[in-house]
């Protein structure tokens, strides 16, 4: 629109200041400013609305116009230049537009007054319009697109031509429009008139145009020729550090470039630590020479495997090689990297002082007296009895140590002399045999089979005739006790002592159904409490019977865990009750806790109470042997990890410092345990020998470990379907 | 009850910081934090725990003394880099708004920072300094043999070049050289300067670029602080040796490749202390230096008759020279014996050359063939006191030229030609030198005395080059020979083998019956597998004497082997009552000795076969 204007020059329209507008002194009437003011401004607004509308006006200016100008290509009137009568400059002058009928060219021609709306109010009509009589300006006849496209390819000139929505059909644009498009698509100014290129006109300086007079009739300022008193100020700041040396004008460039040396170490020492020097990095060996000894170079598959390996892995970080002679010898490509490595080093690892140990490595190993001194222990295996290759998980040695009895998961237990291995009897059971266990008295005799939610109290044949009296009195008396007050779940049924043979059990109890296999039978040393965990029934596993009372009770209602093991106290009234990960000790008789001790095992699975009471062994199946000082403290004294699979037995031999435990690795480990009566001595453990001699099957080794209580000897079961003897 | 311990506020957690946190609290930027870092000798440690140090998170990152920081927060040279920071800005300022007069004075008061106070503080005594150059030194010999590109610029490649000149100089003058090296990776020289080791690895004359995985930026930052310490270390070894720091350099001879040539040392007139010290040494070397024309006489007339009994004869006669010098004795004081042993006397201190080996090859005089590098020739025959020349191809400079008489020995490194027209003077001079390969130099002075040259001479196939640091302590050594009980191993092997070769055509005891028996004597276990190894031996008609000899071999064999193993049993089982701790630790100790030896073992098996090898092949050949 800019360009309009100027065409149009109107010096009041647009005040940019344009040079070739300053002068020109409009000779127009006011009414055809606005009339020309209107036009531009309405074309401003409308810039975002398309193009057809003014196109439109413009070419109705046009007409107007057209038959002065028709040489040129302009939308306004040409212009004459004239030379001025009061400046004698030229300038130019519009010809006059008479106000009459004709210069309207909004009012002209145009038979459609509906003014400027939008067209499509009339799309569903048959008219688009009315003319200024009111009439209905009809539709013009269209065709259809065929039409239209044939109208194209005939008509040459419809590629320059454009619907007009007023009339609702197609008109050719004039050659000032086409010109004014072209313009604009070519980034020109739309003014065909205008001159980019014009010569400069010096306004003030020009020749004959130079200003005589100033602009300004003020006196001059005293600040332009009286000297700065601040800049005075300022320049003697400068001139004095100058003189005192502070600023040191041109200073000598090569002194701060060059270092200069000097002796820094002249003076004293500061008192403060220097930092640690560094490491210096290890001097070459001969491996690094460039004539190696042969034995150096590397083989091809240690050469494949020096390149296979990372760079930060290797060992070396160059590979041997042996050259003739010295020129041979190419540059080491690698020398930069190292350079630039040890500098890395240097500076960004974190470095730790270490103390280098020089001692002998088995300095470390603790010693300990010899195992031939400690003697007696069993080395060799003496014996063993056959279980035909079903697993034997329980075992038992009679406390005389002259018997032993074995069962195994098949139900058959036997009966056997441990001097010579010789099975006197055999019962077969239904199910798996959980337990067995001889009763420790010694003025009877009789053992307990726990199977299948039955416990049965077996009297072994060729027993002398008091024992035998004794037991049977024990076991099936006469005349029965009186019955408990509350009745009991667990059932005392018993054959009489006459009927009683060894083939069949004496006494059964029958434990409450679905309570599970018993694991473990456990005798008080008195042998009239016997106390049972069974495998099923989360928390009524424990009972605790008394043979001579036939009674029993499970002493605990509630137990957090379940039970693995549990045991009686030797000497005192406690228990001992074992669950996944904790062993807690009860009083019996207070019916208290009294601790927890906290192995350190992830599953418990045997345990044995030294005979004096003090020590307990726990071991896990995580691999580890737990040895408790229960004076000392809840947690162990000492934790041992020997075995390669998981511990399965532990038991301390009653009269001799020995202990031993079995594992799954198949191995049997004895010990040496001497425990002093002083309480500042710590105990003594002495690892003496493994035994090896039982085949792991399926993963189980020695399942079972028993020693006989009079020699040092050591009864083994395992899961191989051997019990085997170990004797001194 | 105290006060409630917070966390955080103590321990740990307050003595480290990150390193972020540290360049947070320095404001600086990383690149700023490690050149600092690199220039104060500041390095990051490695905490107990690093949980506890880094608020509980396990993150890696690295940790520093939270003391270091803040002593770092002080540094001049911290100061120096924000105030460059503030250059740069305004440079780049000016240069973009096209001020070059202000640019041009703003670079003219560029703020430059000064390392001196660091090298006083990270080596607060002088042999603190000279303990620590090792690094310094293969870094400047390593950019003096770089060439110069846009990151590295021409100034700090002559400034390399020519502190690493001086360095030699002061070696070759003290006569400080110890050990040379001739390694794959170059050539690594041990001088002693002031009772202390210093290692540097030069090497091989090659041009090298630096490859793109290496940060240059770090690198430079390294040589900066390595030439401002060594240009302390070096005026102070200098002035002590009563010479001029730095030594004048002569830029025509410089630029006709003199190298060290071009730099002449200047006493320091104007020290009395320092000048009687310098004749002190003259004197002595001179007095040297007359016997030595007797020696050289003396050697060359033997070596001419016999060849080898003038091998050890001048640093034998060197050593007794040393002896009628005036020698501080120490007198080990009553309480503490160690310590007076211990202390440094005023003589170590002085660093004056004090073995006869530093005057090796002062007798001789050497030609260098053009193909040999000179810069590593000329520094080290020139330290032990030899005289060298070289052709006019390998730079100026040389003394004299190659038909000068005095030339004892040619280090030549070709193999070896006939040369059908030579004159009658230049066959007579190859009679009368010796032509030896560059080995031989480095080898006679490792070893301390002159070697033989016969199996050095020109074309011969070189003994193998040994490093003269030696290993660690029960490493392998190539030079001793197999010990006894590997010679009777390999005696044994040898006869294992025989017996495999005849096994393969005997079938059974049927062909060789006596020889079925002595194995079954030896593998006899009891009393009755012997008796019946015996009466078949009677039967298969083996003398008994071959007979009992075997039996008892075999008897002490197993004899030793059970005892062994019952100690071996023992010790097993007691290792189950160790800690866990020890355990571990008896388990890596064991791993690196297993590791030694095997590499030991493998290196002697190497070596066995390699022998057998040559034993076999020129039997097989004839």
């Amino acid at each position: 629109m800019h360009s309009e204007d100027e065409g149009g020059d109107e010096a009041e329209d647009e005040d940019d200041g344009e040079a070739e507008q300053f002068p020109e002194i409009d000779t127009r009437s006011d009414s055809e400013d606005e009339n020309e003011n209107e036009n531009g401004s309405a074309a401003d607004a409308e810039e975002d609305e398309d193009v057809e509308d003014d196109e439109d006006d413009e070419e109705e200016e046009d007409e107007s116009e057209v038959d002065t100008e028709d040489d040129d290509l302009r939308i306004y009137p040409k212009p004459k230049t004239v030379i001025s009568d009061i400046t004698g400059q030229p300038k130019r002058v519009y010809p006059e537009i008479e106000a009459d009928y004709d210069s309207d060219s909004s009012t002209e021609d145009t038979p459609n007054r509906v003014g400027n709306i939008p067209m499509h109010w009339y799309d569903d009509l048959p008219h688009v319009g009315y003319d200024v009589n009111g009439k209905k300006v009809l539709r013009p006849a269209r065709g259809d697109e065929l039409d239209k496209f044939l109208e194209t390819v005939e008509d040459p000139s419809a590629w320059t031509s454009a619907f007009d929505k007023n009339t609702q059909r197609d008109k050719p644009l004039t050659e000032e429009e086409l010109d004014l498009i072209r313009r604009l698509q070519e980034n020109e100014n739309p003014d065909s008139a205008y001159d980019p290129y014009e010569p400069t006109i010096e306004w003030f300086t020009g020749k004959g145009k130079e200003e005589v007079m100033p602009l300004s009739g003020a006196p001059e300022p005293k600040r332009r020729w009286v000297p700065s008193k601040w800049e005075k100020q300022k320049i003697m700041k400068i001139v004095r550090a100058i003189r005192q040396g502070r600023i040191i004008p041109n200073k000598p460039k090569t002194a701060s470039t060059q270092p200069q040396f000097y002796n820094i170490w002249n003076d004293e020492p500061s008192n403060v630590a220097p930092p640690l020097p560094a490491p210096k990095p290890r001097l070459p060996t001969n491996a690094e020479s460039y004539n190696p000894p042969e034995e150096y170079l590397p083989t091809e598959e240690e050469r494949k495997q020096w390149e296979g390996t990372d760079k930060e892995d290797r060992e070396r970080d160059f590979l041997p090689q042996k050259y003739g002679a010295l020129r041979l010898v190419p540059a080491y490509d690698q020398f930069i990297q190292e350079r630039f490595s040890r500098q890395l080093d240097l500076y960004l690892a974190p470095r730790v002082q270490r103390v280098k140990l020089q001692i002998d490595p088995n300095s470390l190993i603790p010693k300990l007296p010899s195992p031939s001194s400690l003697k007696p222990f069993p080395v060799y295996k003496s014996l063993h009895v056959s279980h035909d290759a079903h697993r034997v998980r329980a075992l038992s040695v009679s406390p005389d140590g002259a018997w032993a009895v074995s069962g195994d998961e098949n139900g058959n237990v036997g009966l056997w002399e441990v001097m010579v291995g010789k099975e006197v009897k055999r019962w077969k059971f239904p199910g798996k045999v959980g337990a067995v266990e001889w009763c420790p008295r010694t003025d009877v005799s009789f053992f307990v089979v726990a199977i299948e939610e039955h416990l049965h109290f077996i009297v072994p044949p060729n027993l002398p005739t008091p024992v035998l009296v004794a037991t049977q009195a024990l076991l099936a008396p006469a005349t029965l006790p009186p019955a408990p007050a509350t009745p009991s779940p667990v059932k005392w049924v018993s054959t009489a002592a006459a009927a009683s043979s060894s083939d069949l059990p004496i006494l059964t109890l029958s434990l409450p159904s679905s309570s599970g296999l018993p694991k473990q039978i456990v005798w008080h040393r008195k042998g009239d409490y016997l106390s049972t965990v069974s495998s099923g029934e989360g928390q009524g596993g424990v009972w605790i019977h008394q043979v001579s009372r036939r009674h029993s009770q499970a002493p605990f209602r509630k137990v957090k865990g379940s039970i693995q093991l549990v045991l009686f106290h030797p000497t005192k009234p406690h228990f001992f009750v074992a669950t996944q990960r904790y062993v807690r000790m009860y009083n019996l008789a207070e019916q208290k806790l009294l601790k927890t001790l906290t192995p350190g095992i992830r599953w418990i699975s045997c345990m044995d109470v030294h005979p004096s009471g003090d020590h307990l062994i726990v071991g896990g199946y995580d691999r580890k042997l737990c040895w408790f000082d229960l004076e000392l403290s809840d947690k162990p004294y000492k934790i041992l990890r020997y075995h390669t699979r998981a511990l399965r037995a532990v038991h301390f031999h009653p009269t001799y410092p020995l202990f031993a435990s079995s594992s799954d690795d198949g191995s049997i480990q004895v010990f040496h345990a001497r425990v002093y009566n002083d309480l500042m001595t710590n105990p003594l453990i002495v690892p003496l020998k493994i035994l090896r001699g039982h085949t792991v099957k399926e993963g189980l080794g020695v399942l079972q470990v028993r020693w006989c209580p009079r020699q040092p000897w050591l009864v083994s079961a395992g899961a191989d379907g051997e019990v085997a003897v170990w004797c001194s | 009850m105290g006060r409630l311990k917070q966390k955080g506020k103590a321990g740990a957690a307050k003595a480290y910081v990150t390193r972020s946190a540290a360049v947070k609290k320095l404001q600086c930027s990383l690149a700023d934090f490690r050149r600092l870092c690199i220039l104060k000798g500041i390095f990051p440690r490695e905490p107990r725990s690093r949980k506890k140090a880094n608020k509980g998170s396990s993150a890696p990152t690295s940790f520093y003394y939270a003391k270091d920081i803040a002593y770092l927060a002080h540094e001049p040279v911290l100061k120096k880099l924000r105030e460059h920071k503030a250059f740069a800005k305004k440079l780049s300022r000016a240069l973009g708004r096209g001020e070059w007069s202000s640019a041009k004075s703003l670079e003219e008061n560029k703020p430059v920072y000064h390392l001196d106070h660091i090298i006083k503080e990270r080596y607060p005594t002088f042999i603190d300094a000279v303990r620590d150059i090792d690094d310094a030194l293969c870094m400047i010999f390593l950019f003096a043999s770089l060439p110069s590109d846009g990151r590295v610029s021409p100034a700090l490649i002559d400034n390399c070049s020519r502190f690493a000149s001086e360095w030699q100089l002061y070696v070759m003058h003290t006569r400080a050289l110890r050990k040379v090296f001739l390694s794959i990776k170059g050539v690594y020289y041990q001088a002693e300067v002031m009772d202390q080791t210093v290692t540097w690895l030069v090497p091989y004359q090659f041009t090298q670029n630096i490859p793109p995985d290496v940060d240059v930026r770090v690198m430079l930052t390294f040589l900066e602080l390595y030439q401002t310490l060594l240009g302390f270390v070096f005026f102070k070894l200098y002035a002590d040796s009563g010479l001029v720091y730095p030594p004048p350099r002569d830029t025509v001879k410089d630029d006709s490749g003199a190298g060290v040539g071009a730099f002449s040392l200047q006493e320091l007139a104007s020290q009395p202390l320092a000048a009687s010290k310098t004749t002190q040494v003259e004197v002595h070397g001179k007095r040297v230096s007359t016997k030595d024309v007797r020696n050289t006489i003396k050697s060359i007339a033997t070596s001419s008759a016999e060849g080898d009994a003038g091998a050890e004869s001048p640093a034998a006669d060197s050593a007794v020279l040393e002896e009628d010098e005036e020698e501080f004795v120490p007198h080990p004081s009553t309480s503490n014996p160690d310590e007076a042993a211990a202390l440094p006397t005023l003589r170590t201190l002085a660093s004056l050359p004090q073995s006869g080996t530093s005057k090796l090859l002062a007798a001789y005089t050497f030609w260098l063939s053009r193909e040999t590098s000179r810069p590593v020739f000329e520094f080290i025959v020139r330290s032990f006191g030899g005289r060298i020349g070289w052709p006019e191809s390998s730079g100026s400079g040389s003394p004299f030229d190659e038909s000068d008489d005095s030339i004892t020995h040619v280090i030549i490194d070709r193999p070896l030609v006939e040369k059908p027209n030579e004159t009658e003077e230049e066959r007579e001079r190859r009679r009368r030198r010796k032509y030896v390969q560059p080995q031989w130099v480095v080898d006679c002075l490792n070893a301390g005395k002159i070697l033989l040259e016969e199996p050095y001479l020109q074309g011969k196939t070189l003994p193998p080059h040994l490093s003269p640091f030696g290993g660690l302590a029960g490493a392998y050594d190539p030079t001793a020979a197999p010990a006894g009980e590997d010679a009777d191993m390999e005696a044994e092997e040898a006869e294992e083998d025989a017996a495999m070769e005849d096994g393969e055509d005997e079938d059974a005891e049927a062909t060789r019956p006596e020889k079925a028996v002595l194995k079954a004597a030896a593998e006899a276990e009891d009393e009755a597998a012997l008796r019946a190894a015996e009466l078949a031996a009677e039967a298969a008609g083996v003398d008994y004497g071959t007979f009992e000899k075997s039996a008892k071999k075999s008897a002490k064999k197993t004899a030793k082997a059970p005892a062994q193993a019952d100690d071996r049993a023992e010790q097993e089982m007691n290792k189950m009552m160790m800690s866990n701790k020890q355990r571990k630790l008896y388990e890596r100790m064991k791993y690196g000795e297993k590791k030694r030896a095997t590499e030991k073992q493998n290196l002697e098996h190497k070596k066995r076969a390699i022998e057998k090898e040559k034993r076999t092949r020129p039997k097989s050949q004839s």
